[in-house]
């Protein structure tokens, strides 16, 4: 479903993916994992539109993405979660989730998108007139997912969703990222947390100094000795 | 492409301004020349805290007019000697500079531009309404310049025009020697880069922005004092945004962050812009407009081609 | 006494209305696009030209001269984002060169300026008042043509409000301000509403031009003693805070008018810029603070 071919992106002359390749197939959990600065959030956002990689190809089902922006990207049915949420803090809950829809025809598709959204995620619906802000680490997360739901995307990008959440709340965020794939939404996600994305994942790639280092399912990640001792540490797995 | 322009541009220059008296001795041409070189002054001060040091100010023409009259207070209201005059007006303008540089310390970017711009608009009305100091909309005049020079009238102007040149080329000289031949230089540049860095490298980035703010004003001021005993009026024009619009023009055209650069637009621009009043006396300040434009977002080194960009 | 207050009081509310549609296009534009428009004044210029182009050479109403001042600046400020501040951006990247910007703009200014004074020459040009008569209030007597311009300022700015209060496209607005990566990320087409934006702004500023041209007269420098002021006023109100902005439109213009009692008018002037340098000092965030990123 999306495609990259050795990419090589970074920020003005600061090279930080040196040739990267990964694919993520139709319904599937794709995870990213490896030391800080490898470049995974790089990659996420060289895939989504915010860089311009120096070379190579980015391709969803076939269609180029490189020198498309952001907006653009949206459109094809791609969703793009930040780091910390990148929710619109002083703006309501309500608010958030109509923006999710902004790329929707109308403003009655956008209305229908929400509400369709709060009927999913009851929880919203009770806070609608809140400050996204106000909310929990763990709702934000989940609020911030949600927000990206609005145009159906085929594929979501999430870029450490458990970052700097109680353990609880990566449950319940872990949880939502189960259920939505359960609906067929493929997915890729940079995380830290090795544990929670290897319970879920069914590919994982990993990076290391802007190159691949390793690609296989969790089983075979953790069958490696290798590749515990140097990214999953020893202790786990 | 770079090194070229400067070694030939620079000593070329140097040598025509040296020899224009003798070469062209109208005294038009020396007039404008003249003025061109108070400008100058001026735009290499401004260069030194806005391009050099990353402190873009946008009330030079505060600094030049506070020069300007006090060079012109002093000598009509106290007799003072034209060249005390020139060491008071620097004086007066680095005090100013450097209180207004205590409280823009804490100020980045659009806020500092902005309060120096405020102070400027200060000084204008400052300038503008005070009377019995300022003479008011009217300026002031009837004060005598240096002494001592030759009486007949063409003399008299190449006169000016030397020592107006040797005091700026000096005092440019002094300004680059300061940026690239000191630890303040270095820290100066360092300030512009990254002063969070620079903090932390442990630059001492308060007592450098002072200094930039002190020097780049007491230059200013100079400038000033020269423009005030060559023209010999001093009105509250010389505090208006139109000279920090020039003044800013100059220096992009010229480059920013080199010092000598902006030397090289002020006399450029403002040859291009005196020549262009002959075709129509509206149309120069376009020019201005229009370069400052181009040039800030094609041509970000200017002609000097820095290695650096501001 | 009580009768001078209330008639300085007047005053500064009237006039406060002119400020706060000068103001609030300039905090606008700040606030969604990062970049201070030195300019401002100059497209204030623009519309009253405009106005004494359609009210006086081809004799269209009053009313309609305004309007098409108005919209004739927003269609010009439309260009200026991708002309002048995108290729800016393009070759500055993402590093935060705010002075830049300011540098640039300032560039506009002048060029708007004289260019203005090439086209149209530097008289005073009139444009006949849009309403005549005084409202006689027993203390004080205020014109028709003043009070037209406080009440268009008001539905003018009434209807900014609500359109990025409630619109969808005012709601892209906002977020755009905030944090304009994640406005990329639900579809937003930046460079569009960067353009949208500044146009919006200016436009505003071109329809005060418009509406005190039978006032102020139109000339090219018209408009630069407001920029200068409107810096005071967004700063005083927190840069990007458009309500701060609105509130300190009205502080300073009564400010300025109860200062007659004590200071000589020609000193009214500084007046904002004490306030601004006072407020960037003890304050730099502004009596409301900022607003959006800022």
């Amino acid at each position: 479903m999306l495609r990259v071919a050795d990419v090589r992106s970074g920020y003005g002359k600061l090279e930080i993916l040196q040739s990267v390749s990964l694919a993520v197939g139709e319904g599937e959990i794709v995870g990213l994992i490896g030391p800080n600065g490898a470049g995974k959030s790089t990659l996420l956002k060289t895939a989504f539109g915010y860089l311009a990689p120096f070379a190579g190809e980015v391709a969803l089902e076939g269609r180029p993405l490189v020198g498309l922006r952001p907006d653009q990207v949206v459109r094809l049915g791609v969703g793009y979660v930040a780091q910390a949420g990148g929710l619109f803090a002083d703006m309501t809950v309500h608010e958030n989730l109509l923006l999710g829809g902004y790329a929707l025809r109308s403003s009655r598709e956008a209305r229908a998108a929400v509400d369709d959204l709060y009927a999913r995620f009851p929880l919203f619906a009770a806070r609608r007139r809140q400050p996204a802000g106000s909310l929990s680490g763990g709702e934000q997360r989940i609020l911030a997912v949600a927000r990206a739901l609005a145009v159906r995307p085929r594929l979501l990008l999430l870029d450490e969703p458990s970052a700097a959440l109680a353990p609880r709340f990566i449950a319940d965020v872990y949880d939502t990222i189960r259920a939505l794939n359960g609906g067929g939404i493929a997915m890729l996600i940079v995380e830290q947390n090795v544990e929670a994305i290897l319970a879920v994942a069914h590919r994982v790639f990993v990076l290391d100094l802007g190159r691949n280092a390793f690609d296989g399912t969790p089983a075979e990640l953790r069958a490696s000795d290798r590749i515990r001792r140097l990214y999953l540490g020893e202790d786990e797995g | 492409m770079i090194a070229r322009v400067r070694v030939i541009a620079v000593p070329a220059a140097l040598v025509v301004a040296a020899l224009l008296p003798a070469l062209i001795p109208h005294p038009f041409v020396l007039t404008l020349a003249t003025q061109a070189m108070v400008w100058a002054l001026l735009a290499a001060s401004w260069d030194l805290l806005s391009g050099y040091t990353g402190q873009v100010s946008f009330g030079h023409a505060g600094f030049f007019a506070l020069g300007a009259y006090a060079a012109a207070t002093a000598t009509k209201h106290a007799d003072l000697s034209p060249w005390l005059g020139l060491v008071f007006a620097a004086l007066v303008a680095a005090l100013v500079g450097g209180l207004a540089g205590f409280p823009a310390l804490r100020l980045r970017g659009h806020y500092l531009a902005l309060v120096t711009l405020g102070l400027a608009e200060i000084v204008r009305l400052v300038a503008q309404n005070w009377l019995e100091l300022t003479g008011g909309p009217f300026g002031i005049h009837d004060y005598r310049t240096f002494p001592g020079l030759p009486a007949a009238p063409l003399a008299h102007r190449q006169a000016r025009y030397v020592i107006v040149v040797a005091i700026v080329a000096a005092s440019v000289v002094a300004m680059r020697a300061l940026c690239e031949r000191t630890p303040a230089g270095k820290a100066f540049r360092a300030i512009r880069e990254d002063e969070v860095l620079a903090e932390m490298l442990g630059i001492r980035t308060t007592v450098y922005k002072l200094l930039a703010f002190v020097v780049s004003s007491a230059f200013a001021g100079l400038a000033g004092a020269l423009y005030a005993y060559d023209v010999q009026l001093v009105s509250p024009s010389v505090a208006s945004a139109a000279t920090t619009s020039f003044v800013i023009g100059m220096a992009v055209f010229g480059g920013l962050g080199t010092v000598w650069g902006p030397v090289l637009g002020a006399l450029l621009l403002f040859g291009l812009s005196e020549g262009l009043r002959f075709i129509g006396v509206v149309y120069n300040l376009i020019a201005v407009g229009l370069v400052i434009m181009i040039f800030v977002v094609f041509v970000p080194r200017g002609l000097a081609g820095g290695r650096r960009t501001a | 006494m009580l009768e001078s207050l209330a008639e300085f009081a007047i005053q500064g509310i009237v006039l406060g209305g002119l400020y706060a549609l000068f103001a609030v296009g300039l905090t606008l534009i700040f606030g969604v696009l990062d970049v201070i428009n030195v300019a401002h004044g100059e497209f204030f210029a623009i519309g009253g030209y405009l106005a004494f182009a359609a009210i006086v050479v081809l004799h269209w109403p009053g009313a309609a001269g305004v309007a098409g001042a108005a919209v004739g600046t927003f269609l010009l400020g439309l260009g200026v984002y991708p002309l002048l501040l995108a290729p800016l951006k393009r070759r500055l990247g993402a590093r935060p060169r705010g002075p830049l910007y300011l540098v640039l703009t300032l560039g506009l200014s002048t060029f708007l300026q004289s260019s203005l004074l090439a086209a149209a020459g530097g008289d005073y040009l009139r444009v006949p008042p849009y309403a005549g008569g005084v409202l006689d209030l027993s203390f004080t007597a205020v014109s028709h043509q003043r009070l037209l311009v406080l009440v268009v300022s008001i539905v003018l700015l009434g209807g900014l409000f609500l359109f990025l209060r409630f619109h969808r496209e005012g709601l892209a607005v906002r977020a755009v301000a905030q944090n304009p990566d994640a406005a990329q990320a639900m579809g937003i087409n930046l460079p569009r509403v960067f353009a949208l934006t500044l146009a919006l702004g200016v436009g505003l500023a071109g329809a005060g031009g418009a509406l005190m041209a039978p006032l102020f007269n139109v000339y090219p420098t018209v408009g630069f003693p407001l920029t200068i002021k409107a810096f005071a006023i967004t700063i005083l109100g927190g840069m990007g805070n458009l309500a701060g902005a609105l509130v300190a439109s009205f502080l300073i213009s009564l400010a300025e008018a109860f200062s007659v009692m004590l200071i000589p008018s020609e000193w009214q002037n500084a007046i904002a810029f004490a306030v601004m340098i006072v407020m960037l000092l003890l304050r730099p965030s502004g009596l409301l603070g900022g607003g959006g990123r800022r």
